[in-house]
């Protein structure tokens, strides 16, 4: 079996779990959870473009997360709209919100643009609470559910399930092609990418863009999942998180942020002293990461993977011509 | 109106001395360090806690809050920049500060608490003194005094020309037997104290409280960001601005969008001169 048939029965084998879940779910709590990660990974998927591929250290997604899930909550709730229609208002919202913030800060340097990134999760914050009639300020908002296929948990998970993989496949189109490698390029040297002809600054908003738009549609799943939300619930070590998960995964694949999302949302439910440490774990996970690995978790499992297979040993006969080296010999003396 | 005036201007110091402490740091390492907004919100949880906790004199407070800022300092460069910055990836640094200042932040958020706490009286003063209330001028006269000790310290001292001299350029100043490593550590110490008494002296202002870390790293950013990276003057000068334009908009429009200001003026002053008002034009390297 070659690799590539091995990945890609890998991915079928996760893709036929992720689809069954609901049928082999312990209890409800565990299919929200799922629902959950696949809301986020909405989100994550498309800043996986911006972070992970184009290197470019966005810390303030919750920002856009919450503008989407805001969009939904108004559209779909006060003004009535078809939800559907508003998961699309609020993608398209989400992507003028990126291009808007993109234009300007991607020009900057990287300090700066995460400096701006997490001042716009600040202000979206800011004008949430200030706009007290559209947004319910600090009471927050109800947020209405999908009509009819969709409203048992199992029903929206799988709604929720086929957005996360639309985006999975989307960004591994890109990632793939020579958009993907123009920002692989960008991240690894922006002079060079620029010397080899990669429009940077078309390549990264392109990125960031698509990562506004995924944020809208993850933000709006989000918030129909949580049923309400208040402005507590996007707190910035929210965005924090997301951040993590792909550098906990590795920057530059898609498989390694998905994983990290996955363990990263399961872990503290599960093992409950973490759920009270909180985001000190996941500083602390970031700073060992950073400082062990900067490559990420899935560079540890190549590395092992690489150390247990066994190398192939190449064997090539040498064959030396011994009477034309003794007349060379004989004739040099 | 002057009330607001005088308010905007005490913000404006403790973002001057939170911009001071980033260039500190800058000058000898290249390193912008999210956990510098973290070095006040220290301070003045250490002094509160010595104060007003322990019930010890004020001047133990003082003393540890500048010891809690420059032990947080030192610790920053040991963890997260001495081993990144032996590294060619670029803004890794950015990523190991932003896990430290989390992890700060949310260890003193279980300690302290999550409420902001009041900071004691330093001067016995009676608190109807109006605008010559201790908490509006302690921290302006000690932003000041800062950034004129910090170009004194460096134009007068040896162990200031060795941080002009690193942060000229690091390498030719290692070429001449300066120790590099050291003089950062120390530089990152120097941050941690004047970060932790600008803490201290404006913790009546901003309380004691856990999450002031990271609205100051932003201001104090775009305090230096606006007056010019590496300028000491220009960070004052930020920071003031910063500070009244603060208060001018929410004595005009109300207080609910401080940050859409600041950032705008941020964006407006990259746009119109992107090295600052007195930075040094950054040249590209290739």
């Amino acid at each position: 079996m070659s690799p590539e048939h091995r990945r890609l029965g890998l991915a079928a084998l996760l893709a036929l779990g992720a689809a069954t879940l609901p049928f082999w779910a312990a209890d409800q709590y565990q299919l929200h959870l799922a629902t959950l990660i696949a809301a986020y990974w909405v989100l994550i998927g498309g800043l996986n473009l911006v972070v992970g591929y184009a290197g470019q250290l966005s810390i303030g997604h919750v920002g856009l997360l919450s503008i989407g899930a805001y969009g939904f909550a108004i559209l779909a709730g006060k003004a009535g709209l078809h939800p559907a229609l508003a998961v699309a208002a609020s993608g398209a919202l989400c992507g003028i919100a990126g291009l808007l913030l993109g234009l300007p800060s991607l020009r900057l340097p990287g300090f700066y643009f995460a400096m701006a990134t997490m001042a716009v999760a600040l202000i979206v914050g800011e004008v949430v609470l200030a706009q007290g009639e559209l947004t319910g300020g600090g009471v927050g908002l109800p947020v209405p559910g999908f009509p009819a296929p969709f409203d048992s948990p199992a029903g929206f998970y799988w709604l929720t399930a086929a957005a996360a993989a639309a985006v999975t496949w989307l960004t591994w189109n890109v990632a793939r092609r020579m958009q993907g490698r123009g920002l692989i390029a960008i991240r690894d040297s922006v002079v060079t990418a620029q010397a080899v002809g990669v429009p940077v600054l078309g390549a990264k908003l392109r990125a960031f863009v698509f990562s506004g738009v995924c944020a809208g549609v993850g933000g709006s799943l989000f918030a129909a999942l949580q049923s309400y939300i208040t402005p507590d619930t996007f707190h910035f070590e929210l965005s924090l998180f997301f951040f993590v998960c792909i550098i906990i995964g590795g920057r530059g694949g898609i498989l390694g942020p998905f994983l990290g999302v996955v363990v990263l949302t399961a872990l503290p439910e599960l093992v409950s002293p973490l759920a009270k440490l909180g985001n000190f774990f996941y500083g602390l996970l970031l700073l060992a990461v950073v400082l062990v690995v900067p490559e990420g978790i899935g560079r540890v499992f190549e590395l092992v993977a690489a150390r247990l297979k066994p190398r192939p040993v190449e064997s090539v006969p040498v064959q030396p011509d011994l009477p034309r080296l003794a007349r060379a010999l004989r004739s040099n003396r | 109106m002057l009330s607001a005036l005088v308010a905007g201007l005490a913000t404006g110091a403790v973002f001057a001395a939170t911009a001071l402490a980033y260039n500190v740091m800058f000058s000898t390492s290249k390193v912008l360090s999210v956990t510098t907004g973290h070095l006040p919100m220290l301070g003045g949880v250490a002094g509160a806690y010595v104060i007003a906790g322990l019930g010890l004199p004020w001047w133990l407070g003082l003393l540890a809050a500048m010891g809690t800022g420059a032990l947080f300092g030192l610790l920053t460069e040991l963890v997260a920049i001495r081993r990144v910055l032996a590294r060619s990836d670029e803004h890794l640094w950015l990523l190991s500060t932003l896990a430290l200042a989390t992890m700060v932040q949310q260890a003193v958020g279980l300690w302290w608490g999550t409420e902001p706490r009041p900071f004691p009286r330093l001067i016995p003063q009676d608190f109807s003194a109006g605008l010559a209330d201790q908490k509006f001028w302690l921290p302006i006269a000690l932003a000041v005094a800062m950034a004129v000790g910090l170009e004194l310290f460096y134009s007068r001292t040896m162990a200031g020309k060795l941080f002009v001299a690193m942060s000229e350029d690091a390498f030719a100043a290692r070429a001449r037997g300066i120790p590099t490593d050291r003089i950062r550590v120390a530089s990152y110490a120097l941050a941690g104290a004047l970060g932790g008494l600008a803490g201290f002296a404006a913790g009546q202002l901003t309380f004691a409280y856990f999450a002031l870390g990271l609205t100051l790293t932003l201001n104090g950013f775009i305090a230096l960001a606006v007056g010019g990276l590496g300028s000491n003057v220009g960070a004052l000068i930020g920071g003031f601005a910063l500070g009244l334009l603060n208060a001018l908009a929410s004595y005009w429009f109300g207080g609910e969008y401080q940050q859409t200001i600041a950032v705008g003026l941020l964006m407006v002053v990259l746009l119109v001169k992107p090295e600052g008002l007195l930075g040094s034009k950054q040249v590209r390297p290739v």
